[in-house]
């Protein structure tokens, strides 16, 4: 069984602080909820502990199973067994979802060592098919031209293949309908056993009628403010959040403001502005 | 009208580099050196296609008819035409498709290479023709090809160019496109020559399609132009150029793609896309992704995205366990897929992966 243990942590982005103190322990057969209105950081603790470069840690620290997690590569972390299902997945193109997955999984073998080509093709059909996903899949370019939910989905395939100890998922729920929806929660619900650790971020409660969660916990202001099972979360969803900002005093409980995006002023071609045409 | 001028061959024996490909997986294959056919070993499904030597059909009268294709102010492809001294004719019958690849070798080992193959497609015919260039020796190399596409054929043309560093290179694909025939070029350019490489379509008549797709990989001191020209000279057209590049140590990359529509050609389409990795603190990567188009009710898209190894899909492939130096492979090994899985042989796959690792080191 494994244990995930955040500790005070603190991260940045280009000098602002998004993650103020988050404390959280996650072993191994329990599922974390975090909810949370926009803005309060949810994404941003998914993405560092996962290690994107984009975020600095500044204080704090994260073990698995007693090991410095900020101290690894990212693949470093990965192997070690944690996963991250993304939001916003990058799309690689000519680069097919087979290969992908199979190069990860030989990853985690020792060197020269690579799965059994029939094994891989059984396991992978048949979380296709769990997933209710097109035949076609292993086929096609890793997310490129995938619709939302596909993308979502084709996460959670890789969660299946790749078996990982502590697990979390970033807004699996965003952009799925309600039968996707319901795939994607029963085969996460089937892959709960002792060995797995979850850590569900959303803001729908929606989600959570399909995965039940063992503990529910709400983030404002970069760090986790409340805690409870599902009776908080069966609050939050006749209530809303008012009452916690009430109860705790603020008023803002954004980190991350949203800037309008500047206009872009559309004008001449670059091509023919870089040849003077 | 082509001069062709036989030059001695100075043995029988083929390098390893080629050698190595001549497996009992490989059918349909030529392997011709200095202008002189090594082997030929074709299977019955190539027995009504005619394939001949340059020299053979010099005076015959596809030459002839196609005459003035052969004129031309280009400097490169005058020389070729004078001074040919390897060259194939490949001639598909009307209706007839061959599905099974033709791979034809080209080596040189002594002296200058001007090569000239012309490949003809009569009505409604189908080729599946695979390249594959190698210099032995410090040379200049002047290749050429030349296709037809007579109405409703198709062409399915692969090619890899994998040049050594003693090499100076033009190499100059052409392709003339008739009513509803579809040409398709993936090209990989791997080469450590300094070349100079073009890819012609001309797309003659109503609803004919040219793809084009090149693959290139520079690296070391190497300089290197690519230039793709698409033009529209029938409505009802569409022309593709998809250009994948990466640039590595020293070496200069440009891409030039021209997608030309002339005036009339109307609802023609014509789109462009240049992808490009530099990997190098020194290299450089151009692309000018050009439209002309002198027709209003066209369709047409041009664009170039060139930089560094993207970091978000760097740091996605990693965060499934992939280590730094494998995602790189990963991501560049899918900027070689059109070309990849157009080959034939696990040896080709092989030799084309590996060519391209060592170029991206």
């Amino acid at each position: 069984m494994s244990i995930l243990t955040i500790k005070n942590l603190h991260a940045e982005v280009e000098g602002k602080e998004i993650l103020k103190g988050v404390d959280l322990v996650i072993k191994g057969g329990e599922t974390h909820a975090i909810m949370g209105p926009n803005g309060t950081g949810k994404s941003t603790l998914a993405s560092v502990v996962m290690g994107h470069p984009k975020y600095t840690v500044t204080k704090g620290e994260v073990l698995l199973d007693g090991k410095n997690v900020l101290e690894m590569a990212v693949d470093e972390r990965a192997r070690a067994g944690l996963f991250l299902g993304m939001q916003h997945p990058a799309e690689v193109p000519g680069v097919t979802n087979s290969d992908f997955i199979k190069t990860a999984m030989n990853a985690r073998l020792e060197e020269g060592k690579s799965i059994s080509l029939f094994k891989f093709i059984k396991e992978f059909d048949d979380a296709v098919d769990a997933l209710k996903m097109n035949e076609d899949l292993p086929h096609r370019y890793l997310n490129e031209g995938f619709s939302g939910g596909e993308k979502k989905r084709n996460e959670i395939l890789q969660m299946k293949m790749l078996k990982p100890k502590i697990a979390i998922l970033d807004e699996i729920d965003s952009g799925l309908d309600v039968d996707a929806l319901k795939v994607v929660g029963e085969n996460v619900t089937a892959m709960k056993n002792d060995n797995l650790g979850l850590l569900l971020i959303t803001h729908y409660q929606r989600l959570l009628e399909y995965i039940k969660a063992d503990f529910i916990h709400v983030m404002m202001k970069g760090k986790i403010v409340k805690s409870g099972n599902m009776d908080l979360m069966e609050r939050i969803d006749t209530e809303g959040y008012d009452w916690i900002k009430e109860e705790l005093g603020i008023e803002d409980e954004r980190v991350i403001v949203e800037e309008e995006e500047e206009r872009v002023l559309l004008g001449v071609c670059a091509t023919k502005e870089a040849l003077d045409l | 009208m082509i001069n062709f001028t036989k030059k001695p061959l100075l043995n029988n024996d083929l390098p390893k580099e080629i050698s190595k490909f001549i497996t009992d997986e490989l059918t349909n294959y030529i392997v011709i050196k200095d202008g002189h056919v090594l082997i030929k070993n074709l299977s019955e499904s190539y027995e009504d296609v005619e394939i001949k030597m340059a020299e053979y059909s010099k005076d015959r009268l596809v030459y002839k008819q196609y005459g003035n294709l052969f004129e031309t102010e280009d400097e490169a492809l005058k020389y070729n035409y004078e001074e040919t001294n390897s060259g194939l004719l490949i001639h598909v019958p009307k209706g007839f498709a061959v599905k099974d690849p033709l791979h034809v070798f080209y080596v040189q080992e002594n002296e200058d290479l001007v090569n000239n193959t012309f490949i003809i497609l009569e009505t409604s015919s189908e080729l599946n023709y695979f390249e594959y260039l190698y210099n032995m020796n410090p040379c200049h190399i002047n290749f050429v090809s030349n296709s037809i596409l007579k109405q409703n054929s198709k062409l399915n043309y692969t090619g890899i160019s994998k040049l050594t560093a003693k090499a100076v290179a033009t190499v100059n694909r052409n392709s003339y496109i008739k009513r509803y025939a579809n040409a398709e070029y993936n090209v990989a350019e791997i080469n450590d020559a300094t070349i100079d490489s073009n890819t012609t379509i001309k797309l003659l008549e109503e609803y004919a399609v040219g793809t084009t797709k090149t693959v290139a990989i520079t690296s070391l001191e190497q300089e290197a132009r690519f230039t793709q020209l698409v033009e529209h000279k029938a409505p009802d057209t569409e022309g593709y150029i998809d250009n994948y590049g990466v640039s590595n140590n020293n070496s200069i990359l440009v891409f030039e793609g021209i997608g030309k529509i002339n005036k009339n050609m109307k609802r023609s389409i014509a789109r462009q896309s240049n992808k490009g990795i530099v990997l190098g603190i020194n290299s450089r990567l151009d692309a000018n992704p050009l439209l002309l188009i002198d027709e209003f009710d066209v369709i047409a898209s041009h664009g170039a995205a060139i930089g560094k190894m993207d970091d978000e899909q760097l740091y996605y492939l990693m965060s499934r366990g992939l280590t730094l130096k494998n995602a790189e492979r990963l991501i560049i090994s899918g900027f070689l897929s059109p070309v990849l899985k157009k080959l034939s042989t696990d040896e080709l796959k092989e030799d084309f992966v590996l060519t391209v690792e060592n170029k991206t080191l």
